[in-house]
């Protein structure tokens, strides 16, 4: 299986001059290739783009695991889990841990499930011609990752603005793209700047910005045991990197409190009994 | 000590089914199986995690437990505890680790990853590690960690040790959950060392738990070293299985709470503790 999984990938590979080389989570086993002409687009800056791009793969070129593929892997998933309950210590046939090989497998593969995705199929052509050439940000994008060293999961936010070039994305896009790229054994990193380069291929903005901090539960829960660090890494393409001013304007916007559902829940109770208690004063006072 | 079956220890097999039929919230206890349990010499599965059957061997103990209606509860006495509940030794972690090893390197397989590139290439070792030091509460008993840090006081007053931050493994997907735990007691001329109530949280979060079931632990594994007059334990945890995947819900939280003695008979006692909790 593992065989044909690889004659599958390598298949793909057509309009590269690359040989077999597995393209998973963006890697060629460290080889930095040059970008092919596909990837270079004249609408954007050419410099930053093209630095991304040669770091990391397109995501035009990965190829996705199969849903087919899931179910037939389950087995010996289950098998490997039932292994490793074995190895601890525990007895896999008591009633607690009885199917837990298989919620294991499943939910494994639930978060691994951004291999089975392409970036293509997620934008769904929601990109739109708008005449729109101010920073539109999504933050607080709750992200789950898994630490590739560890197989422990990374739980944070990621912030996204970009500068579109007349063409604008459909919001949740942001959201998904975050959600493929995150769901595979990631490097807080690498995600970072996957999602970057994955919005510039998609929209070719004047500039994108992906900021993400999270919480990492392999030194959380193991090692160094620090409860509440953070770790924050950051992708600046175009624009966002070439100008401080775009970027200071990205990064005071993030931390702005704009009111969520919640606080306008809250606020508008404060703001009906300030209203009652200023309409006995004399006076009219602006806050 | 041996456990954890072995594929071709048929006697531990027939015990199986008396196993399954236990569930882990029935605290029954039966001597037959005990007594069986010691004549095959200790090689079939040794109950992890509370699933054991002891023996109700202190009179006073068990009255204590009962008048808390805890009538079915088997009280194990110390000596008892050391050789019926397993205890996973360094050694054993050692030489399993290679087949742990080669396990996880077949789920990286699986998965669809290349085992073979460079952030991946030690990543097997170091997740099989990793979740042993996510289950080394098996390693330890109460009576180890306590380290006879418990003295003779004459307080009769509570005593809470709150915002203990707690990490354990779901047992259904082996996802982690996290949260706080706060304890409370009323000590009855004797007190424990207050790191020592962190020390209990830590042996028993550190294995493959349902919450429920770790709260309840948490309560009887000091109310059995300590004698007080009564035990309160809350747990508040988000669980991963719930927040990364299912139901996707982000800011649930799970709350479970086990109070034994005075804070289960006297609603006063118990609304102190909360009060005072919740702050």
């Amino acid at each position: 299986m593992e065989h044909s999984r690889q004659t599958e990938f390598t298949s793909n590979d057509g309009k590269d001059t690359r040989d077999t080389t597995l393209v998973v989570n963006g890697h060629f086993d460290g080889v930095v290739k040059k970008p092919s002409a596909a990837l270079q687009s004249p609408a954007t800056e050419s410099g930053s783009h093209r630095s991304a791009a040669s770091v990391s793969e397109s995501w035009k070129e990965e190829h996705a695991r199969s849903v087919e593929d899931n179910e037939v892997s389950l087995p010996s998933l289950a098998a490997a889990y039932t292994t490793i309950l074995r190895g601890l210590g525990e007895d896999p046939h008591r009633q607690g841990l009885a199917k837990t090989p298989w919620r294991a497998a499943t939910a494994m593969q639930f978060f691994t499930k951004g291999y089975q995705e392409t970036i293509i199929d997620v934008l769904n052509d929601a990109i739109f011609d708008e005449d729109h050439d101010e920073m539109v940000i999504v933050k607080d994008i709750d992200v789950f990752s898994m630490c590739e060293h560890h197989l422990v999961p990374i739980i944070g936010k990621v912030h996204i603005g970009y500068l579109p070039n007349k063409r604008v994305l459909g919001l949740s896009k942001l959201a998904r793209i975050v959600e493929i790229y995150s769901r595979r054994l990631q490097v807080q990193e690498r995600l970072t700047k996957q999602i970057a380069v994955a919005i510039t291929e998609a929209l070719h903005p004047t500039g994108v910005g992906v900021i993400m901090e999270a919480t990492h539960m392999c030194m959380v829960m193991r090692g160094v045991q620090k409860m509440n660090s953070k770790t924050i890494t950051s992708t600046m393409l175009g624009v966002f990197r070439e100008d401080p001013k775009t970027r200071d304007e990205f990064l005071t916007l993030l931390s702005s409190q704009p009111a969520t559902y919640n606080d306008w829940q809250n606020n508008s109770i404060i703001f009906q009994s300030m209203a009652e208690d200023h309409s006995s004063d004399g006076c009219c006072q602006t806050r | 000590m041996r456990f954890g079956l072995d594929d071709d220890d048929d006697d531990a097999r027939e015990e199986l089914p008396a196993l399954k039929a236990r569930t882990c919230r029935t605290w029954k206890h039966d001597t037959r199986q005990a007594r069986q349990r010691s004549i095959i010499g200790g090689s079939i599965s040794i109950i992890m995690n509370g699933h054991c059957n002891g023996k109700a061997s202190d009179v006073a103990v068990e009255q204590f437990h009962s008048s808390n209606a805890f009538p079915e509860l088997s009280v194990k006495k110390a000596a008892h505890r050391n050789l019926q509940e397993g205890s996973r030794k360094e050694e054993e972690d050692q030489c399993r680790l290679p087949s742990m090893e080669a396990a996880y390197a077949s789920i990286l397989r699986e998965l669809g990853e290349d085992v073979d590139r460079h952030g991946l290439l030690r990543t097997p070792l170091r997740a099989a590690k990793a979740m042993q030091f996510f289950t080394k509460g098996y390693h330890e008993t109460v009576d180890d960690v306590l380290n006879d840090a418990i003295f003779d006081e004459g307080h009769d007053e509570m005593v809470i040790v709150k915002d203990i931050d707690m990490f354990s493994l779901c047992e259904h997907h082996l996802v982690p959950f996290f949260g706080k735990v706060h304890i409370g007691y009323i000590p009855n001329k004797k007190v424990v060392g207050l790191s020592k109530l962190a020390r209990i949280v830590e042996i028993y979060s550190r294995r493959l738990q349902v919450q429920e079931r770790l709260t309840k632990q948490i309560a009887v594994g000091l109310s059995e070293a300590l004698k007080p007059r009564g035990v309160a334990v809350v747990i508040e945890a988000a669980h991963m299985c719930m927040v990364m995947r299912g139901v996707q819900k982000m800011n649930s939280r799970t709350v479970t709470s086990s109070m034994l003695g005075a804070y289960r008979d006297d609603p006063k006692t118990r609304e102190e503790f909360l009060s005072l909790t919740q702050n």
